[in-house]
């Protein structure tokens, strides 16, 4: 059980406001970790302090033994190794669905162009789409583009993916394409952290499951200890309101 | 097939360009190869019968034929740059020119910044108004505003006497503008100077003259103050050889009393003039759009350099770009000009030719804007692209290249096309600096025939013509590439 992610007194300020307060958080390997919590409660700015696109004010981000807080570390070099999903999908508009998913292996020299063409066919048909290679990005679904844009995250081979909201955009019948490939993911051992309000997927997926509210974690467990057996009250408020929606 | 056509269109570009920049060399080469010493002689070319621009564009007129006389009586070429008067004055007091010949009047002011050649002619200052008009004295003035030209003895004079006579002044930079507002109503009255508004009453200005000569000034040929001592005695012995062997005489008769130099009988209709002045006006054009060209292309590269560095992570580099850009849109494009064609060259000592001087004052104003859509496009560009391309381990440099900046300067080709056409436009302001672009050209015809509402006319339509084939292959460009 070696931690892959370990966060310690992190802390992150907007000016006055203090939008995380001395959070603690590690992830094992190829455990998934699900955070839930209310709107602006901060939990896309913790999953962001941990591939640094939001950078901590302090504390400690510890990512497979390198702390990226610290200014010095060639943070390329981690993000190479961290795959990010995005609630907007994000896809490159200017490239097609095949040049999506090759540019960054490409560009950084971790595959030749041939094989990254054949690891694009690959990721296409894992996502479901391998008919939709040389399409341009506007002519897509917004399930589609968000299969594709985990397809993108794939090709560089991450040791962990970050899935903010990655449903959250889309139209209902969407969502279980993009959650079946989640799944998918998960049952072949990634290490994956996901903020989402999809409360059948957290049951269903997660490992653990963490509790943010007001930039602070209030709960962590295990999904029946989180559903069945909540001690916090305003985790019970929470599960209360998602719940019967 | 696409590349094909930018390798094509940026390869003439640079050929152009690499053109362009020789010709430049090469015309200053062949200046300094002749054998007598060549000075570069400012005058007004709009001031006929002293300095004009005759039907073959060639500048004639009491002053030019008079320097032309003595050039060959005592063995020195000139080369005369056709600005404003006041271009003039400035460009020679900046080194710029070596010496000014614009009918310009002796004063004690200008003495303490010229030194002045013996006076050459006599003049003085004349008022004249519509013929119908009932205005027969000064004194009839009152309340009323008179025209005059901006540096003219005929401003002075109006000066002097303002407040005696009770009436208002109004400027102008040229004698054709100042004739027009006289005849329209505008203004009651003008004053200039009496051989010029008899040469113009000639041309069929519809003018009438109703004072004696006043304040008769003496004109003299000016060099900068302590400068240029021996063009200034070449002209004196030259001068008074040329009045000994009768050659002054014949230069002043074939002006004022005779037909010689004027030109009558040009046919003055619409087609008549653009028949007349085509050759003229076509190489107006040319000059118009050469200085279009080469203007966009360092404009382009400006503004690039200054917008991208506006939108790198770095305050310093965002500062530098936020005050080039507030500097040079906010400077008017004709101070922008004249302080680069006049200032510069009294700061540093090294002349600027006139082409240079208008293409980096282009570069630097319709850079700026350049540089503040490249910035804003740029901007625009949905912040989710970059932090997916930084996401993936890209580092800034390569999702700018490969992600940002493509989509951003899709965003901005309309914006550029559009400055394509303002550009050409600005250039019209060059004229101010001499260059004889298709304004200036305008100017200097009217200077001639005083046909203002005609010659205006054409030139206008030929920027309309240009403009709107500008238009239409900038929404051919919109459309093929589906913006
Ligand atoms: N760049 C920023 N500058 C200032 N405040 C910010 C910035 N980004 C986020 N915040 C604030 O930080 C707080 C937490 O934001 P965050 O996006 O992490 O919330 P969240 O839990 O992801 O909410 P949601 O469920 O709505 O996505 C919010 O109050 C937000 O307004
Ligand atoms: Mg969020």
């Amino acid at each position: 059980m070696s931690q892959l992610i370990k966060v310690s007194h992190l802390y992150k300020n907007y000016g006055k406001h203090h939008i995380l307060k001395d959070i603690d958080f590690h992830v094992n390997n190829n455990e998934v970790v699900v955070i839930i919590g209310p709107s602006g409660a901060g939990k896309s700015t913790l999953l962001r302090a941990l591939n640094r696109l939001d950078a901590p004010t302090s504390g400690s981000v510890i990512i497979n033994g390198l702390d990226i807080a610290k200014k010095d570390v060639n943070i390329n070099k981690v993000r190479e190794n961290v795959g990010m999903v995005f609630q907007h999908f994000n896809l490159f508009n200017n490239l097609t669905v095949a040049q999506n998913i090759m540019l960054a292996p490409v560009e950084l020299k971790k595959q030749t162009k041939k094989e990254a063409e054949a690891n694009a066919h690959r990721l296409l048909k894992l996502v479901g789409l391998d008919d939709k290679f040389n399409y341009k990005i506007p002519q897509l679904s917004g399930g589609q583009q968000q299969r594709i844009a985990i397809a993108r995250a794939l090709a560089m081979n991450p040791k962990l993916m970050l899935f903010d909201e990655p449903t959250s955009a889309l139209d209902p019948e969407m969502v279980a394409d993009v959650l079946d490939v989640m799944k998918k993911l998960a049952k072949e051992g990634m290490t994956m952290v996901v903020v989402t309000h999809e409360m059948g997927f957290a049951k269903e997926v997660a490992d653990r499951i963490v509790f943010v509210d007001d930039g602070k974690i209030l709960e962590e467990g295990t999904p029946d200890h989180m559903f069945n057996h909540p001690t916090n009250p305003r985790l019970k408020t929470f599960l209360n309101k998602v719940l019967q929606a | 097939m696409k590349k094909r056509f930018w390798k094509w269109a940026l390869g003439s570009l640079i050929a152009i360009i690499s053109f362009s920049c020789l010709s430049l060399m090469g015309n200053q080469n062949s200046v300094k190869a002749a054998g007598e010493p060549t000075y570069q002689i400012g005058t007004d070319v709009t001031f006929p019968p002293f300095e004009f621009a005759n039907s073959q564009n060639k500048y004639v007129g009491i002053d030019i034929d008079i320097l032309n006389a003595i050039a060959k009586d005592q063995g020195f070429k000139v080369n005369i740059k056709p600005t404003s008067f006041n271009g003039a004055i400035q460009a020679t007091q900046s080194g710029q020119l070596d010496g000014m010949i614009a009918g310009m009047s002796i004063t004690p002011q200008r003495k303490a910044t010229f030194d002045f050649s013996k006076p050459y002619f006599e003049s003085g200052v004349v008022t004249a108004v519509k013929p119908g008009s009932d205005i027969k004295s000064l004194n009839q003035l009152r309340g009323k505003k008179v025209a005059v030209k901006t540096g003219t003895e005929g401003a002075e004079y109006a000066d002097k006497i303002k407040n005696k006579y009770g009436f208002k002044v109004t400027t102008f930079d040229q004698s054709n503008d100042m004739y027009q507002d006289v005849m329209t109503g505008n203004s009651a009255a003008c004053f200039d100077d009496s051989p010029v508004m008899q040469y113009g009453i000639k041309q069929g200005l519809k003018l009438k003259i109703i004072t004696k000569p006043a304040m008769s000034g003496p004109y003299g040929f000016a060099v900068d103050k302590g400068k240029n001592k021996v063009l200034l005695t070449k002209f004196n012995n030259g001068l008074a050889h040329i009045k000994k062997t009768g050659e002054y005489q014949k230069i002043v008769d074939k002006y004022l009393n005779g037909k010689g130099g004027t030109p009558m009988g040009e046919d003055n209709s619409f087609f008549g003039l653009i028949k007349q002045n085509k050759t003229v006006l076509f190489n107006g054009l040319m000059e118009t759009l050469w200085l279009t060209i080469v203007s966009i292309f360092f404009a382009t590269l400006f503004g690039l350099i200054f917008g991208l560095l506006g939108v790198l992570p770095n305050k310093f580099c965002q500062g530098v770009s936020t005050t080039v850009i507030y500097i040079f849109r906010g400077l008017p494009l004709l101070v922008l000009a004249l302080f680069i064609y006049t200032g510069i060259p009294s700061l540093t000592g090294t002349k600027v030719p006139a082409f240079v001087a208008g293409v980096i004052t282009l570069m630097f104003n319709e850079g700026a804007y350049i540089a503040a859509f490249t910035k804003g496009g740029i901007q625009s560009v949905d912040t989710g692209q970059m932090e997916a391309a930084r996401s993936l381990g890209l580092p800034f440099g390569k999702a700018m290249r490969k992600i940002i900046l493509p989509q951003g300067i899709r965003l901005i080709i309309p914006s550029f096309v559009n400055q394509l056409i303002i550009t050409l436009k600005d250039t019209s302001i060059l004229s101010v600096i001499g260059i004889l672009e298709l304004t200036q050209t305008g100017k200097i015809i009217i200077a001639r025939n005083l046909q203002g509402f005609k010659v205006w006319t054409i030139v206008a339509i030929m920027y309309l013509i240009i403009i709107t084939v500008l238009t239409w292959i900038s929404n051919w460009i919109k459309r093929s590439y589906k913006l």
